[in-house]
């Protein structure tokens, strides 16, 4: 007799009793949350703090707990010197202090100084810091450590890509123990600003071999380990100088994919999400958001072309509806700008201009007096690099040709867009960038996009060039002001760009977190809190 | 056998020559990489001084002079991005990436093996109809969505799974599968087109006639036959996997591999990492080819070099 393998009769029942087996697993299991993982990171190194959230009183816990954040980029290096790396920043920002703080809204504050600086002479400041200070590996915090890392970073063995930050620095001396001396080449009215940014090292271990992978500061939080590829971990300082903070325990993940990074938020893995889309706000147990300092904007031609034509230029402001583009493109996570590039808490924001209307009919007749009616305009942008970069040119593309223009938005490959941004005679009729801003004061901004030596600019106006290298130097605050209004003013009324509006960074929370984001896009674990 | 191999091998030399030329002239074609490397208001000094520093200030022929000659030495110099050796950050994602390409290829060889020999068995009947409606269903999904749809129903709504991310069994599961499927649906439909062909021969019917064990028809004479296209497409789906597919999916599960090093690679413009990863990745290639070829002429001896 033959004996036979076959998918006959035995062989169906053996697929259906095997999806009913699945079938009934899978409903045991599904129970709608996160499973058994709730908040606490799937990690196989190290042994795990309890999750001590809970309160033994009434109201919300104040101590205690860890916490995920998924961040997009893995950090390249934790040398909080060496890199321009958002990464870097998200982790180094808790672990490394500088001499002054910002508030939530970017006011410049104390931090390891005792407060803002005392100007000796044109070039010279006077830090005065904290006393008691230690670095997490005893190192103390004092003069010498402060100037130690003013001089590493503007070390060119370092080759610190933030040094063009700190160029204007040409010195840093120690008084005494606890009081440095910063100083300038030239007046420098940006130099606290500056200072914000410098973070402060420890002399002994930054010389050290391993100090890119592990860092040491004098923060809230101290380095517990990094895996590279999987995760960062932060355990909170207990003797931190500004009192100990209330999370325990942090770890960084890196998910570049925004959908991960999202569906990461809703299996409960993560607390925290950055850069959240727009159309995903309503997805996640908590959504926040803040103006942040970014501000796209469409740079015009005024040395050649149909743009060079100021009623053209202006034509071009009224057409566009920067309301309707704030809703439907951003879903209202924007805010239209007044009429300049800056935002309402950067130095130098003029609070005299409006938005220019959205008034078609006023841009049809400016075209028409101008002659321009149906004249080809070429909008230069990318794709995919900056939020609804796109999306941004394609609109206001389709709102010039409703005004009459015969506006053509060309898209390019982001280093093929870099080439045209770069070269002023490439740049086309109209170039959409996003401008941000690091330092919260008009200069640098002003400086690549306003005046005419920028590297950003497409203008020729004499007295904007004046006016902005004069306002560099100007250490007068009121004086400094005055400046900086008649260059936005001038921006404005020769309409240089086309003013859009300041986008919102989004950020996904989970329900137990209680966190405010700020102006400069720092995260500071140590503001956060858990709740229940 | 011997000539055979050796022949081989020089051919596949030659092509990681050309691969070596060829990712030089692309990447230099395509914009500035000093220009992604600094903030967008950097100033012109800076930028001049980032290009001195790498080299890039020099005559393209120099250029390409000093790149082959540390090619070969396999040095291809320090990442723009993570300013160490780029070579060196290869050879570390590379054992990621083959954990997820392997488990996945064995895997899809492992489904689509008794998957197509089952349905070839009895071609037309309810299960062979099972498997090339599933089939085709499955090697038409966008490994992209198939990933984000795992995600959603596995890790989110049941939450079996963790998300992304690497360091466990339980972190391979997802990715695996993702890579997996499509590649066996594939494998699966012609292991099973295969193996009918080789089942209607006439020497099976001979060995039937002659009441041979049905399982020793199967598996040692037809399957045997069967196996060689089976054999090229298994190392196709490999070479594919790890030079393509196995980005998407490293992207999407976060996964700490070659091929999300690629993509970030390029996004920054780190041509010199660019260069590293193309040239090993077209080694590694190269050396599956080599190998199957050589596997080919073992299990059939009448194979010739093309």
């Amino acid at each position: 007799m033959r004996r036979q393998i076959s998918a006959g009769r035995g062989g169906i029942r053996f697929w259906v009793v095997l999806a009913a087996i699945l079938a009934m697993i899978a409903a045991a299991c599904s129970s709608g949350d996160g499973g058994d993982d709730g908040a606490a990171p799937d990690v196989d190194t190290e042994d795990e703090q309890p999750a001590d959230d809970e309160d033994d009183g009434a109201g919300p816990a104040e101590t205690g707990g860890d916490i995920t954040i998924a961040i997009g980029s893995e950090p390249t290096t934790l040398d909080p010197q060496a890199r321009d790396d958002g990464g870097e920043r998200a982790v180094n920002d808790n672990i490394y202090e500088t001499l002054l703080n910002r508030t939530h809204d970017g006011e410049l504050v104390a931090g390891l100084a005792t407060g803002l600086p005392e100007q000796l002479d044109a070039t010279t400041w006077q830090f005065t810091l904290n006393s008691g200070i230690s670095f997490h590996n005893g190192e103390p915090l004092n003069a010498d450590a402060v100037v130690f890392s003013i001089e590493r970073i503007r070390d060119p063995d370092l080759g610190s890509e933030q040094e063009s930050f700190f160029a204007t620095v040409t010195a840093a001396e120690a008084v005494d123990d606890l009081t440095v001396n910063v100083i300038t080449g030239e007046p420098d009215p940006i130099l606290p600003a500056r200072m914000a940014g410098v973070k402060i090292v420890p002399p002994e271990h930054a010389q050290s071999a391993g100090f890119a992978d592990e860092p040491v500061g004098t923060g809230p939080y101290r380095f517990v380990e990094w895996v590279k590829g999987q995760h960062v971990v932060l355990e909170a300082n207990d003797d931190y100088w500004g009192g100990r903070p209330a999370i325990d325990q942090v770890e960084y993940r890196f998910i570049e994919e925004p959908g991960t990074r999202l569906a990461g938020l809703l299996a409960g893995e993560f607390d925290l999400i950055t850069n959240l889309q727009p159309e995903d706000a309503g997805a996640v147990p908590q959504a926040v958001n803040i103006t942040g300092t970014e501000h796209p904007i469409f740079i015009l031609d005024a040395d050649e072309g149909v743009t060079s034509d100021v009623r053209v230029r202006q034509a071009m402001n009224y057409a566009v509806d920067k309301e309707a583009l704030a809703n439907s493109l951003f879903l209202g996570f924007a805010r239209v700008d007044d009429g300049q590039v800056l935002s309402p808490e950067f130095t130098g924001y003029n609070p005299n201009l409006d938005p220019y209307p959205y008034d078609p009919d006023r841009a049809r007749e400016l075209l028409e007096e101008a002659g321009a009616v149906g004249a080809s305009v070429e909008l230069v942008g990318t794709s995919g690099r900056w939020l609804k970069d796109r999306e941004t040119v394609e609109s206001v593309a389709q709102f010039l040709r409703d005004a009459g223009l015969d506006a053509q938005p060309r898209i390019f490959e982001f280093t093929e867009y870099l080439d045209r941004l770069f070269d002023r005679e490439a740049r086309g009729d109209g170039i959409y960038v996003t401008s941000s801003n690091d330092l919260l004061d008009a200069d640098r901004q002003l400086a690549t996009y306003y005046a005419p030596s920028g590297i950003g600019s497409s203008n020729s106006i004499e007295e904007m060039q004046t006016v902005i290298d004069e306002a560099r130097q100007e250490t007068d605050v009121a004086a400094r002001q005055a400046l900086y209004e008649r260059a936005t003013e001038i921006a404005y009324d020769e309409a240089l760009f086309i003013f859009l509006m300041n986008i919102e960074d989004i950020y996904g929370l989970s329900d137990r977190l209680e966190w405010q984001p700020r102006v400069d896009g720092k995260i500071l674990v140590s503001t956060m809190r858990l709740t229940g | 056998m011997g000539r055979f191999a050796l022949r081989r091998a020089l051919q596949g030399l030659v092509v990681i020559l050309g691969v070596t030329i060829v990712v030089f002239v692309v990447t230099r074609l395509v914009g500035d990489p000093v220009s992604v490397l600094l903030p967008l208001d950097a100033s012109d000094e800076a930028r001049r001084a980032a290009e001195a520093r790498l080299g890039f200030d020099r005559p393209i022929a120099v250029q390409f002079a000093e790149y082959m000659r540390s090619a070969v030495q396999f040095d291809f110099g320090e990442s723009l991005w993570q300013r160490r050796d780029a070579m060196a950050i290869v050879i570390e994602k590379l054992p990621a990436t083959f954990l997820l390409v392997f488990t996945s290829m064995g895997l899809a060889v492992a489904l689509a093996i008794p998957i197509g020999v089952l349905a070839a068995l009895k071609p037309g009947r309810l299960l062979d109809r099972f498997v090339v409606t599933s089939s085709l269903l499955g090697l038409s999904m966008p490994q992209f969505w198939l990933g984000l749809v795992f995600i959603l129903v596995f890790a989110v709504n049941l939450g079996w799974l963790p998300t992304s991310g690497s360091g466990s069994l339980r972190h391979l599961v997802l990715p695996a599968l993702t890579l997996a499927l499509p590649a066996a649906a594939r494998l699966g439909m012609l292991v099973r087109s295969s193996m009918i062909d080789e089942l209607n021969q006439p020497y099976v019917q001979t060995a039937k006639a002659k009441n041979l064990p049905f399982l020793r028809i199967v598996g040692t004479h037809a399957f045997r036959n069967a196996s060689v296209p089976a054999l090229t497409l298994a190392g196709w789906e490999l070479i594919r996997a790890l030079a393509g597919y196995t980005v998407v999916v490293e992207t999407v599960f976060a996964w700490p591999g070659l091929g999300f090093t690629a993509i970030q690679a390029i996004e920054r413009q780190d041509l010199i990492l660019v260069q590293a990863i193309v040239f090993l990745v077209a080694l590694i290639i190269v050396v599956i080819n080599v190998m199957i070829d050589i596997a080919h002429k073992a299990v059939d001896p009448r194979v010739k070099l093309a």
